[in-house]
């Protein structure tokens, strides 16, 4: 049993040295990130429009990085701005499903085919998912 | 896990993005520098308990239980598995990768590993945060449309990826 948790410690301990690499790679571009993209940047880019603005909430959602509170309280800044509900919903779900950063580590570890078909269903389910949910609290609220 | 250099070549990428946006403004830079460091310290814990669960599983944890659990067999209880363990996951989602592909190399699913990173978009510490700003509707029907949202992905990539 020792020599098997051993075996495993020492696998794992090599994996972490083969991520290494990467993880300090996206650590760095999420640091870019978060100086060179403010908030002041995207509310200038939504236009209360839904069709418009859903666009913009995916493309800024999917560049945006930091923890997911910070979309939660851009997010309700951009609603006191005018943008639209769907924009803002669209714009949330983007932000902790789809990492544009974070993406070369995906396709690293997971591979392209995997990686490609996550990412391209998240892109597709921000759109879909931000209709029935801003649907639905229009209807039941 | 595949051995490859795209990390290496990344890292002597990001280094260079660096050094140029250093030259060009070196204030910025220096903050951003900051904020990566403010990652790593954060993420530090959450990658322990990553690689200590990977070891754990290594060690512990056959291909025919994971089969069982999260692999082709797996049914139902391994739709309510990928989804609650996406929903009580914490700490950002790459730090989870190797776990993940280290579960699909012994057998689990791929569409159960969709299922689990799109749960993720539920961060149960921060909906006190969604409800203050949104209210209880919209935290509401976000949750369970996450959740439908995450099963139907799930489902579709199992079979977009079937091998």
């Amino acid at each position: 049993m020792k020599q098997k948790l051993k075996a495993a410690a020492t696998g794992t301990l090599k994996s972490l040295r083969m991520i290494a690499p990467m993880l300090l790679a996206i650590i760095g571009l999420i640091g870019l990130f978060k100086i060179y993209i403010t908030p002041e940047m995207l509310r200038t880019l939504f236009n209360g429009t839904a069709l418009h603005d859903m666009l913009v909430g995916v493309g800024f959602g999917g560049i945006s990085v930091g923890q997911p509170f910070l979309s939660y309280i851009i997010g309700g800044e951009l609603l006191k701005e005018g943008a639209s509900f769907y924009g803002v919903t669209a714009f949330i779900l983007a932000f902790v499903t789809l990492g544009v950063v974070q993406l070369p580590m995906e396709f690293s570890i997971f591979g392209f085919r995997f990686a490609l078909v996550r990412n391209l269903l998240s892109l597709l389910f921000s759109f879909v998912l931000a209709f029935f949910i801003t649907y639905c609290v229009r209807i039941f609220a | 896990m595949k051995k490859n250099h795209s990390g290496l070549v990344m890292l002597g990428v990001v280094a260079l993005l660096y050094l140029v946006l250093g030259i060009l403004h070196p204030d910025k830079t220096v903050s951003a520098l900051w904020a990566s460091l403010g990652v790593l310290k954060m993420i530090i814990p959450i990658l322990l308990l990553v690689f200590f669960l990977m070891a754990l599983l290594n060690a512990y944890i056959d291909e025919k239980a994971i089969s069982s659990y999260i692999g082709e067999e797996s049914g139902i209880k391994g739709w309510f598995l990928a989804l609650f363990g996406g929903i009580l996951s914490h700490g950002p989602g790459y730090v989870w990768y190797p776990l993940l592909q280290n579960l699909r190399e012994q057998g689990a699913k791929d569409g159960l590993i969709v299922a689990f990173i799109y749960a993720r978009a539920i961060k149960i510490p921060w909906i006190p945060l969604m409800v203050t700003y949104f209210g209880w509707s919209f935290t509401l029907f976000y949750t369970f449309w996450v959740v439908v949202g995450a099963w139907v992905q799930g489902i579709v990539a199992q079979r977009l990826l079937r091998k």
